[in-house]
């Protein structure tokens, strides 16, 4: 009687628990980096009865072995990687995007442009004040446009230093939080709630660090991460419960160079994916476009100065500079005071002759400063127009790769709905199996 | 493959803000008529509309040049015709002068007629354009010609005339100098000027006597030679403003060229656009619906009760 009763009581046990799995399951159904836990059950071992000598095999119930977190640690490391590749590609475009947009928005072909057509104005009345002073107008406006753009670039370069910062402060603040993780699942007990929460957390820390710079992941026993910085042989940066942290450097010439801080000694850390791969990448761009406008501007001004010394003024003087370069090689000035400044004329020529203007064209032509930056331009805008291509298809791979993921470990409401009703029914059935223990013991009772 | 419900709503609502992001860059590239709104949207196309618009704003530059050379020709073109009257004034009075029929004091109303005409000519070649500056002055930008105390006339030498830039390699002389107009006649006793071979004829008159007679039919011959090298200078003006309406109404085609290119490389074609947005927006409100029926579905509504 009492294993019937033994036994009834076993299966409620077991369901009990089985459905309040099933309901944490449903509770967490819309909580991120949630994975799906199942009740291990198994029937308890069969005992051998040695008293009567009669190898009778007894039942004697169910028992939980534990709970069983759903998760594939291969699908959860291409989810971490395919993440890397696409926040780098994310990073880049947001940086070239906006290095675009300052090379552009100041409109610097076109103020240039109107500077030479300018002097094509003053050619045709040389001795007029009002197209010499359309002509130094149009000078501020290109010398002010490389200006801009040059504080337009510097800019970028400020909020990306800010931006690097940030991602690397979020990234140590992630692997803190993993060395606490690993700590707590050293002490854990496996197969428990409590573990199953503690994987949870170490897989959507591993994800967030992932999107941040590619990482290498492996696991002992316990469950717990050692975390490399970059590939397989990059530093380590977690191991155990001890975190250390990554540095950000940008040099002088733009390039960018991170290292991992653990244990008291300092090693570079070659990242190659994650936002802050695709910081590196718009640090690299940004100086060369920099370095380009520089020289572009440094080519311009020198080019127009010579035009200007090859000639004479409107007062017969020897054509003084009309630009100059300041402390930075994109801030340029205009030199020139007066519109009768400009050298029109070849020298012993009146206040008629333009054919100094003549050798502003071909430095027009030659230069090719407009043409220069459209080039640069163009260039930064193929490097964007292929990140975003790229970008499109490392989403889609990005979201595949949480799709099988999420097809193992995600939680879905009507199986749960199936479950619950399967355990439900245990567990009434279970119930019914001790009301009928009861039962049949009181008609034993019961006999006269 | 069982699909997760949360992976079922992130899906639908990344497909949906696909959609969204699709409709709004339709709706942007008709209301600002734009198919491109970014270099990087283009890079090719973005390389040509830049040549482009550098091509429109060059000449747009030139056009400006092309019409400040018209109006300088235009007003060279009547200032040589009056100077053309004023010398066929003359050749009348070297014919009446050569009758032999007039006494002196008729041979010196010619000669106070001779130097009205140098006055007037003086003026003609001192006239300035619409700018203030002379219109027969060379680079140097000076006085063309100037009149003596002693009445003779001096041409000074001013350089050449200047040359208006007209596209990238080629200029057009927008005039001529008062020593292209006026100097450089070649005469019997060599190379004079308009203002000599009419002095000379004013003096011979006002001398009179019996050489007045042969002064008068060297100055008709003169005269008739002064006449040929103004009108050459007139014909040369005129052939310049008749290349450069040519100029201009290449321009005007060119424009016309460079406005077709730039539109099929940077307009929205709207009716593509309005249809593709159509489409977009059908899709989005297709996938709307059947998000709405889809997430209506679950086993937990049919285990109520």
């Amino acid at each position: 009687m009492s294993d019937i009763l033994n036994i009834g009581a076993s299966g409620v046990r077991a369901y009990q628990n089985a459905i309040s799995t099933v309901s944490e399951n449903i509770a967490n159904s819309g909580v991120e980096g949630y994975s799906k836990r199942t009740t291990d059950l198994s029937e308890v071992s069969a005992a051998t009865s040695t008293i009567t000598r009669r190898e009778v095999a007894t039942a004697s119930g169910v028992t939980t072995n534990g709970i069983t977190r759903l998760g594939d640690q291969f699908k959860e490391a291409d989810v971490r990687s395919t993440g890397s590749d696409l926040a780098s590609s994310d990073s880049s475009i947001q940086w070239l995007s906006q290095i675009q947009t300052a090379l552009t928005g100041n409109q610097l072909s076109d103020q240039l442009t109107t500077f030479f057509n300018a002097a094509t104005a003053v050619a045709a009345d040389p001795s007029a004040s009002a197209p010499r002073t359309a002509m130094l107008d149009a000078a501020q406006g290109a010398a002010d446009a490389f200006t801009s753009t040059g504080d337009a670039l510097a800019q970028i370069g400020i909020t990306l230093d800010a931006t690097a910062q940030n991602s690397v402060a979020t990234f140590n603040g992630l692997a803190a939080s993993l060395a606490k993780v690993n700590d707590a699942l050293s002490r854990n007990v496996p197969n428990t709630n409590g573990s199953a929460q503690l994987l949870d957390q170490r897989d959507q820390l591993l994800e967030q660090m992932s999107a941040i710079a590619n990482i290498s992941v492996t696991t002992d026993d316990f469950g717990r991460a050692t975390v490399r910085v970059g590939s397989g042989s990059g530093p380590v940066v977690v191991k155990g419960n001890n975190a250390g942290s990554l540095s950000y450097a940008r040099g002088n010439d733009g390039a960018v160079a991170y290292a991992v801080h653990f244990g008291g000694n300092i090693v570079t850390a070659q990242i190659s994916g994650g936002a802050l791969a695709g910081i590196a990448d718009g640090a690299q761009r940004l100086a060369e476009a920099q370095g380009q406008l520089g020289q572009i501007a440094g080519d311009f001004v020198d080019g127009v100065n010579a035009a200007q010394a090859q000639g004479q003024d409107l007062d017969g003087n020897t054509g003084a500079p009309m630009f100059a370069i300041g402390s930075d090689p994109t801030n340029v000035t205009v030199a020139l005071t007066s519109p009768r400044g400009i050298a029109a004329a070849a020298p012993g020529g009146g206040s008629l002759d333009n054919s100094n203007l003549a050798n502003l064209t071909a430095f027009r032509n030659s230069g090719n400063t407009e043409g220069n930056v459209t080039q640069l331009v163009a260039e930064t805008a193929s490097a964007l127009s292929a990140k975003q291509t790229v970008a499109d298809a490392q989403a889609s791979m990005h979201s595949n790769a949480i799709a099988e993921r999420d097809s193992v470990s995600g939680v879905n409401l009507d199986s749960e709905a199936v479950d619950l009703l399967r355990f439900q029914q245990a567990y009434s059935a279970s119930s019914r199996v001790i009301q009928t223990a009861r039962d049949i013991f009181q008609s034993i009772l019961e006999i006269h | 493959m069982q699909i997760s419900t949360n992976q079922f709503y992130d899906s639908s609502l990344s497909v949906m803000s696909q959609l969204t992001e699709q409709a709004d860059k339709l709706q942007t590239q008709i209301s600002t008529t734009k198919r491109l709104q970014a270099p990087s949207d283009d890079v090719v196309a973005y390389q040509q509309l830049q040549l482009l618009s550098r091509a429109t704003a060059n000449d747009a530059a030139y056009t400006t040049n092309v019409s400040t050379a018209q109006s300088l020709l235009n007003q060279s073109d009547s200032t040589l015709s009056s100077v053309v009257s004023q010398i066929q004034r003359a050749q009348e009075l070297a014919t009446q002068a050569n009758s032999g029929t007039l006494n002196d004091s008729q041979r010196q109303d010619i000669a106070t007629e001779l130097n009205g005409i140098i006055s007037s000519l003086v003026s003609l070649a001192n006239t300035t354009n619409a700018q203030g500056t002379p219109l027969f002055a060379g680079s140097q930008g000076t006085q063309p010609v100037t009149q003596n105390a002693d009445g003779t006339v001096t041409i000074n030498d001013t350089g050449n005339a200047t040359a208006i830039p007209i596209s990238d390699d080629t200029s057009v002389v927008a005039g001529n100098t008062a020593q292209d107009v006026f100097g450089g006649v070649q005469t019997s006793s060599g190379a004079s000027d308009l203002f000599s071979i009419l002095s000379t004829f004013a003096n011979a008159m006002q001398a009179g006597g019996s050489g007045a007679t042969a002064a008068a039919a060297d100055a008709g011959t003169a005269l008739s030679a002064a006449l040929d090298h103004v009108s050459n200078a007139q014909a040369s003006v005129g052939a310049r403003e008749k290349r450069l309406t040519l100029v201009s109404s290449a321009m005007t085609d060119m424009a016309a060229t460079r406005e077709t290119q730039r539109s099929s490389l940077e307009d929205t074609d709207v009716t593509q656009a309005i249809t593709d947005l159509q489409k977009t927006m059908t899709i989005l409100q297709a996938t709307q619906a059947s998000f709405t029926k889809l997430t209506s579905l679950s086993l937990f509504n049919y285990l109520q009760g």
